[in-house]
């Protein structure tokens, strides 16, 4: 069978499936076309990390229900939950649907509220084009959520966004978070990737924020998915005049894992900061790009990342500041730091700094180390035992992100994941 | 009634640049028991730091000869945070700096580690008695809150140290340089706070360069070491001979044979 045919025999497959899903034209051409380029675009670089011969790109569009008592998540005030493909409850309060808020599954979306998603999707935080995965993303789209925010409302409550991949099934997850924000509104998000069931699939995440002017996002996420789960999780952001982006990434998957997370700063004055912590354990493998790039006048990005490697695990972290000339009065901050908790243990800290532009202020730190013995005698000096005292130091190592997640459910959540994570890889 | 005994006690330590060993430590005896103060004093590099370490488990000190009894029994193989919940206590020239834990919860963790598992302190228990510490340091709260020594000042510091050895309470606590770069108030409140675990359950090793410390904490044997051994041990009234002679009065008057850093 040569390369054409298969490329005509999965377009017909995705087109199928598609128009069995009901999908408008206007989505099923943006998968086709997506599905088109995909073989000529670019896997997504991820500097000191070799991920080619991982299957990132299983081709099968389907769509199958989900078990509902698979997710077992606790009710929240402002909340939808999905298992798989399958939407279990969406809880949104009667004041925020009159002021237009909108909080629903994403095929949901896209019969109710059609021109704001095509507006939207792919279009701005992040474009179809930009690398294969995003491509096979777009093409192979089976699940996801969009949450819409009218121009001036605020959201005082965190709106909870439980995805639960379904590995009782032998399918990928191929899930879209779609967030809009318009004209000065303010909301808080939080989001919750977990895994059931034992089969081996993938997981292609994406989440696209788009921050119009003068509005605050803030982004936390607590990403959990299964040992037999093959990642690739991507985060975008769209930042317009004066809008701030805030992320707070818990990357605590089990199996290996890619993130790319990207936060666009557009407009004037806009604001973006992005902390990630990590911790990987076993053989796993993690590569992780978190970048900003500076566009607009007077922006201001701020990079921190904490990672910790126990047992024969490896973690990459690229931290990546882009000033694009013209961004006049720009400030591009970043720190990498990660502590190796064995001598088996592989990590890189590598700032990537690429300026454009004279008038700014750049700088960056990266560190890769062991747990200080000084700090470690003087604590057990104490009567303090060895263990506890490696947890207090990489408790406090991991410190400076995890107080700055706003969401308190969400830090204690991570905190009782980095303890039980530390608890078993040692 | 807790016993500490040193004896014969040689150290080395390894030289990092040419990986040679060094003696520090040229047999030591010494025998503390808890009721009583004991002061040493000595000239600058004669390795009174290396024996408070030593005895407290530092791992780069190796002990080549001699042995160290905590109540009859050798701890010279015990690691660090076992021969602290045995009872000592080593309060650090240079205390470490920790970020990111807070100086209450790493006291917590102190005070815990102490107990059993299933009789671990209260928090209305553990704040009552940090209060109460706190008062007796004139230390505000708010230091508890910060985190562990990180930006600390000298003196506040020191004075850490000190809440540390009121809060875990040991048998015998060993102190090393504690008045160094104290103003006259902080001084006197380290010594109030010394002075407040004083009794018959607690002994402690106070190394010093200077007599005043030693008027408001009145020892009551105080030792001298040159070159690695103790040369001379008296009481209260020895320290403060020293204090007019100097250490080449004193080396001279008991004819012995070793250099001091300023005279190389
Ligand atoms: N870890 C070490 N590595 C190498 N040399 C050491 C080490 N610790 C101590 N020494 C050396 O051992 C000798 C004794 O040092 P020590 O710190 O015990 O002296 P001290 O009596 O406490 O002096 P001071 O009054 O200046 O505090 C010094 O020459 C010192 O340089
Ligand atoms: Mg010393």
């Amino acid at each position: 069978m040569d390369t054409m045919q298969t490329q005509t025999q999965a377009a017909t497959a995705v087109q199928t499936a598609a128009q069995q899903h009901n999908e408008p034209s206007w989505l099923i051409n943006k998968r086709l076309a997506a599905l088109d380029q995909m073989a000529d675009l670019p896997m997504p670089l991820v500097q000191r990390f070799n991920y080619r011969d991982w299957d990132l790109m299983p081709g099968n569009l389907q769509w199958a229900d989900s078990k509902r008592d698979l997710a077992q998540v606790a009710d929240g005030p402002v909340q939808i939950v999905q298992v798989g493909q399958t939407t279990v409850r969406v809880n949104l309060p009667e004041k925020l649907q009159e002021q237009g808020v909108v909080l629903t599954d994403f095929f949901t979306a896209v019969k109710d509220y059609p021109d704001l998603v095509q507006e939207a999707f792919m279009t701005k935080a992040m474009k179809a084009n930009e690398n294969r995965l995003a491509s096979y993303h777009t093409a192979y789209l089976n699940a996801g959520v969009f949450l819409y925010v009218p121009n001036n409302v605020v959201i005082s409550e965190p709106i909870d966004i439980q995805l639960i991949q379904d590995n009782t099934l032998d399918q990928p997850l191929n899930s879209h978070v779609l967030v809009v924000a318009g004209r000065n509104t303010e909301v808080s998000v939080s989001q919750h990737l977990t895994t059931v069931g034992e089969n081996a699939n993938l997981a292609n995440c994406l989440m696209e924020v788009i921050a119009d002017e003068n509005s605050h996002v803030t982004v936390a996420t607590l990403d959990e998915l299964g040992r037999k789960t093959l990642a690739y999780v991507e985060r975008r952001a769209y930042a317009a005049d004066n809008a701030s982006v805030n992320w707070a990434v818990g990357f605590m998957n089990e199996g290996n894992t890619i993130g790319n997370f990207d936060t666009e700063l557009n407009g004037v004055g806009s604001r973006a900061d992005a902390k990630v912590i990590a911790i990987t354990d076993h053989d796993q493998r993690m590569g992780v790009n978190t970048k900003i790039t500076n566009r607009g006048k007077h922006t201001n990005g701020n990079i921190l990342q904490r990672g910790v490697i126990l047992e024969d695990s490896e973690l990459v972290y690229n931290g990546i500041g882009d000033i694009i000339h013209g961004a006049a009065g720009s400030e591009a901050e970043q720190e990498n730091r990660l502590l190796m908790m064995s001598s088996n243990a592989h990590g890189n800290a590598n700032p990537i700094l690429l300026i454009d532009e004279n008038d700014v202020m750049a700088g960056h730190a990266a560190s890769v180390g062991q747990v200080d013995e000084q700090q470690l005698y003087y604590l057990m000096s104490r009567g303090i035992r060895r263990e506890t005292a490696e947890r207090l130091v990489i408790r406090g190592f991991l410190g400076a992100v995890l107080s700055a997640i706003p969401a308190k459910a969400v830090r204690s959540q991570l905190v009782e994941i980095i303890e039980r994570k530390l608890e078993n890889g040692r | 009634m807790a016993t500490l005994e040193i004896k014969d006690l040689h150290v080395e330590v390894t030289d990092e640049e040419n990986q040679t060993a060094k003696e520090i430590l040229k047999g030591v005896n010494l025998t503390m028991k808890t009721g009583e103060i004991h002061a040493i004093m000595g000239p600058n590099g004669t390795g009174k730091s290396t024996l408070s370490q030593t005895i407290m488990g530092q791992p780069s000190y190796h002990v080549t000869q001699g042995d160290i009894l905590l109540n009859g029994e050798s701890i010279v193989d015990m690691p660090v945070d076992e021969r602290a919940r045995k009872g000592l206590f080593l309060g650090m020239q240079y205390p470490a700096e920790i970020q990111g834990v807070t100086n209450a919860e790493f006291l917590r963790a102190a005070v815990n580690a102490r107990r059993a598992k299933d009789d671990q302190i209260s928090v209305m228990d553990f704040l009552k008695m940090l209060d109460k510490n706190l008062a007796i340091l004139d230390m505000s709260e708010a230091m508890t809150e910060r985190y562990l020594n990180e930006g600390f000042s000298g003196g506040e510091k020191k004075r850490n140290e000190i809440l540390q050895l009121l809060m875990i309470q040991p048998s015998f606590a060993l102190l090393d340089e504690i008045d160094s770069g104290l103003d006259i108030d902080a001084l006197k409140v380290v010594s109030k706070g010394v002075n407040a675990m004083r009794g018959d359950n607690f002994g402690s090793m106070i190394i010093t360069h200077y007599q005043r410390l030693l008027n408001y904490i009145v020892p009551d044997v105080v030792h001298i070491m040159m070159g690695g051994r103790i040369v001379k041990t008296g009481d209260a009234s020895l320290a403060k001979r020293l204090e007019k002679e100097g250490y080449a009065g004193l080396r001279d008057d008991l004819d012995i044979d070793v250099a001091l850093v300023d005279e190389n």
